[in-house]
């Protein structure tokens, strides 16, 4: 057998069908994975070995079409029309199989070699739904591998029928799809003419496709024919033939196309699935009127929300407990005792002070919460939850300028603002992806809770505690409100698919939170433990009282702290719970109402908790917007800090003394 | 330009008989205006003397005219309901427009219809089946309600969204749910969920249904 022959295979389909689930199952890679669409937005790929092939897998982002509206569509469709994969993956649910099969007809369109994997049977199956797979493969022509993906059933069949394709050993005989006579004998006119004016193009794209899409008014692909020395004609002809078009069906061409398509996917649904008994399925429809309902959904809403803090802080706080006993009592000095065996002392502070304080610090202040935090919000994304909550704060998310779907990231921020900033790219233009990263880098993570909590829900009460996160609501909607006026560009509306509720799978919810963790160690630890050693170093050299001196007008005379304060503040942009450590360290002590007035604790949270999140979020809007956009965005949250901190420390003293 | 609201009612109904290639029958015009074929007959002769109706082949067709002014009714309905957000700001904004003479332009203009869009919209409503006065917004639809999709009043990037989504015309849509407060609609089409923006729905028009549960 030929060994290491290369092959690539593109999954693709609607989303949230299950696409991430079989990329993971054949990579065993941990994709990101939930019941909520929009999850994958950039490609992700792995690698495979099967049979002496080297297989790269692709995970194509989840579209319901390949026209060229959303980035998404741009990136699924340049990539299956110009890269040409080995063969196309076609996931596909099961239990949606109309919607499915429109997406299905437009990549036989692209006359791409396909092979469908009939996700979800199982659910279908619950919903009373029976797709004949057999017959399915029969009237589109491709080979069809009924798969349950979170359970792994049918992924090696798919495997197997992938390289039968490759091999020959299957035929493909994909359905030529047909419009009506009218369309069908324009359409058959408008092709030969491009295959013989436009020959470089019909040889990158079917000449039939490219046919289509001009009748589709593609933009994208009419400047690509007008860019060829015949274009203007052949477009000029082509929207002769639109206008006929249009003149028989009443209405425009590429509605008329999108009609044609869903009506031949009707009836395919129609003939190869199996209504067996009444789609009724008395839990979930249940839990989803209710936890959607008009009223009863706000207070769920609310009910939920809590419970998920409390207990991310509950268990936090225990595991913040046992970890700090251990590494304080145990590993700090086992470990010092090594290093003081083998470096001189100077060098053992230094590691001590520097690196095992930043780790102790990473593991034992930040991870007992953010962990917790990654498997509730896993069983949330994996229930179907979260779409509800889009659903329920559409209205208010319109108030500024954006729509229900980022409230699933101003969800993510309540945990880290790093997967929060890349989950905005669920919203379908650029505009709405900054607008979204600008207010979302404004809800305080579990970072900055810690702080919020420690301090002000520790020394002055949790009703200040919650005052402030209300506080910080409030500047999320006024920032977020002259945003949406500032940056042009017209607002998208909502239009979301509603996934019906599932069981979280408890492997998945482990693979997922696993994956975060790592993935937020890989990013936050070096920076810890490097900021840990600057300011040790800054430490033992004496500068540090020398900054602290530089910024003492502001930290003193404007936002009224006591000196020690600026260094934590500072170095918090390392990370935010950084600024509670550093205090207690600088301080020398961890009772903190010995070294701050009620007033000042709620300053140094108010400013801890809006001026640029860290490091790591800069770094995640920097991929996200470029560096300036993030530049500005760090800027304004700075000012807009210093800003409310002053006026806090003035207006409070007032009040207060 | 104002017509007898009856006679409008009248052509609104010859025009969607004719639209579906039926042929008009005096009974069934008095049942749906609901008046005696003695007043229908006068309606009918009014009709006619004002070049709105011509009789060809047994049967009554709109003339030029007639379309145009049925045309008019309907955008200028639509425009008068849906046009603008409903309260004070909305009837401010409609008293600022006065009345419209260019409504191509207008449609352009103040409710950002491009010219793609606009050719759609219009073949929408000349296609009408039934009085525009039967068709309604998905916002107005209650949760159980269904509709068949009639046309969506948007620029032609939404109509082509809610194409690809599968809300094409002639698609039944049931409303799920709403959410409070000028909140999105959930809509059951083609087997699935959706959940619409107030906004879109609002500019989705159906047929809705009778007799639905």
């Amino acid at each position: 057998m030929e060994t290491g022959r290369r092959i690539t295979v593109a999954l693709a389909g609607n989303a949230n069908v299950g696409k991430s689930v079989i990329f993971n199952q054949l990579t065993g890679l941990d994709q990101v994975i939930g019941n909520w669409p929009g999850k994958t937005v950039e490609r992700a790929e792995g690698t495979l070995h099967y049979h002496g092939y080297t297989v790269r897998i692709l995970d194509l982002p989840g579209v319901y079409s390949l026209s060229t509206f959303s980035i998404e569509e741009v990136v699924a469709r340049d990539y299956i029309a110009i890269e040409r994969p080995d063969v196309i993956v076609n996931v596909v649910d099961a239990s949606a199989l109309e919607r499915n099969l429109y997406f299905t007809i437009q990549l036989l369109e692209l006359e791409a070699p396909i092979v469908m994997a009939l996700n979800q049977v199982d659910f279908a199956a619950k919903k009373g739904i029976r797709v004949d797979s057999e017959e399915l493969s029969k009237v589109l022509g491709i080979p069809v591998v009924p798969t349950v993906a979170i359970t792994g059933t049918g992924i090696n069949e798919l495997l197997s029928t992938i390289v039968n394709v490759l091999e020959g050993k299957t035929k493909l005989t994909p359905l030529k799809i047909s419009y009506g006579k009218e369309i069908e004998d324009r359409l058959e006119k408008l092709e030969l003419t491009i295959r013989e004016k436009l020959p470089n193009l019909s040889s990158k794209y079917p000449a039939r496709w490219i046919a289509l899409k001009l009748l589709e008014k593609d933009e994208d692909l009419i400047k690509k024919v007008e860019d060829h020395q015949q274009g203007p004609e052949v477009s000029a002809f082509a929207n002769a033939v639109a206008e006929e078009i249009e003149r028989i069906h009443g209405e425009p061409s590429p509605i008329v196309i999108a009609s044609e398509r869903y009506s031949l996917a009707s009836k395919m649904a129609k003939d190869v699935a199996h209504v067996e008994s009444p789609p009724r399925l008395h839990l979930e429809e249940k839990l989803d009127s209710i936890t959607a309902h008009k009223v009863l959904g706000y207070p769920i809403l609310a009910l939920v929300m809590a419970a998920m803090f409390a207990t991310i802080f509950i268990t936090g706080d225990i595991m913040v407990r046992t970890l700090e006993n251990l590494f304080e009592n145990m590993l700090i000095p086992a470990t010092l005792d090594l290093l003081s065996k083998a470096l001189p002392p100077a060098l053992v502070d230094l590691v001590s002070k520097g690196f095992l304080s930043g780790i102790t610090a990473g593991v034992t202040i930040a991870l007992p919460y953010i962990v917790p935090f990654y498997i509730i919000l896993s069983i949330l994304e994996d229930s179907g939850y979260l779409p509800r909550v889009a659903f329920l704060l559409d209205n208010p998310m319109h108030k500024i300028g954006l729509h229900g779907k980022a409230s699933i990231c101003l969800l993510l921020g309540y945990g880290c603002n790093v997967p929060a900033c890349t989950g905005c790219r669920i919203m379908e233009t650029q505009r709405e992806r900054l607008l979204g990263g600008f207010v979302t880098v404004l809800i305080p993570c579990t970072a900055r809770t810690v702080v919020i909590l420690g301090l002000v829900g520790r020394y002055i009460g949790i009703p200040a505690a919650l005052g402030l996160y209300a506080f910080d609501l409030f500047l999320v909607f006024t920032l977020g409100r002259i945003g949406f006026k500032t940056l042009p560009g017209e607002p998208v509306g909502l239009i979301m698919e509603m996934p019906p509720y599932k069981m979280p799978s408890m492997k998945t919810v482990a693979r997922k939170t696993w994956a975060r963790t790592r993935d937020f160690t890989y990013i936050a630890f070096p920076l810890i433990i490097a900021g840990s050693v600057v300011l040790e170093v800054l430490a033992v050299t004496g500068l540090i009282w020398s900054i602290a001196e530089l910024m003492n007008p502001l930290i003193v005379g404007w936002l009224g702290l006591p000196s020690i304060a600026g260094i934590p503040i500072m170095f918090g942009i390392l990370r935010k719970e950084l600024t509670l450590v550093l205090l207690a360290d600088l301080a020398g002590t961890l009772n903190f109402s010995q070294v701050l007035t009620p007033v000042q604790m709620v300053v140094f949270s108010l400013v801890t908790m809006i001026y640029v999140p860290c490091i790591a979020t800069i770094a995640a809007l920097v991929r996200e917007f470029k560096w300036k956009k993030a530049l500005a965005i760090s800027i304004i949250d700075i000012v807009l800090a210093l800003l409310v901190g002053g006026v806090a420390f003035r207006l409070l003293s007032r009040i207060l003394g | 330009m104002s017509i007898d609201p009856r006679l409008l009612e009248l052509l609104e109904l010859i025009g969607s008989s004719e639209a579906q290639n039926k042929p008009v029958r005096s009974d069934e015009l008095a049942l749906e205006l609901g008046c005696s074929l003695d007043d229908l007959g006068k309606l009918l002769e009014n009709a006619l003397k004002e070049g709105l109706i011509e009789l060809i082949a047994d049967t009554w067709r709109l003339t030029n005219r007639g379309r145009s002014e049925v045309q008019s009714h309907r955008e200028h309905y639509i425009h008068e309901k849906y046009g603008h957000r409903p309260g004070f700001l909305g009837r401010a904004a409609r008293f600022v427009e006065g009345s419209i003479h260019d409504w191509r332009g207008h449609w352009h203009h103040r409710h950002g219809l491009d010219e793609n869009s606009l050719r759609g919209f219009y073949r929408n409503i000349q296609d009408l089946e039934g009085r525009v006065e039967e068709t309604s917004s998905l916002v107005e639809l209650h949760p159980g309600e269904k509709g068949i999709v009639a046309f969506a009043l948007g620029g032609y990037g939404l109509v082509r969204r809610l194409a690809d989504m599968g809300l094409t015309p002639g698609t039944e849509v049931a409303v799920v749910r709403n959410a409070p407060f000028r909140g999105p609609v959930e809509v059951a089409v083609r087997g699935v969920s959706l959940a619409l923006g107030y906004g879109i729905a609002s500019k989705v028009f159906v047929k809705r249904l009778k007799g639905a549960d």
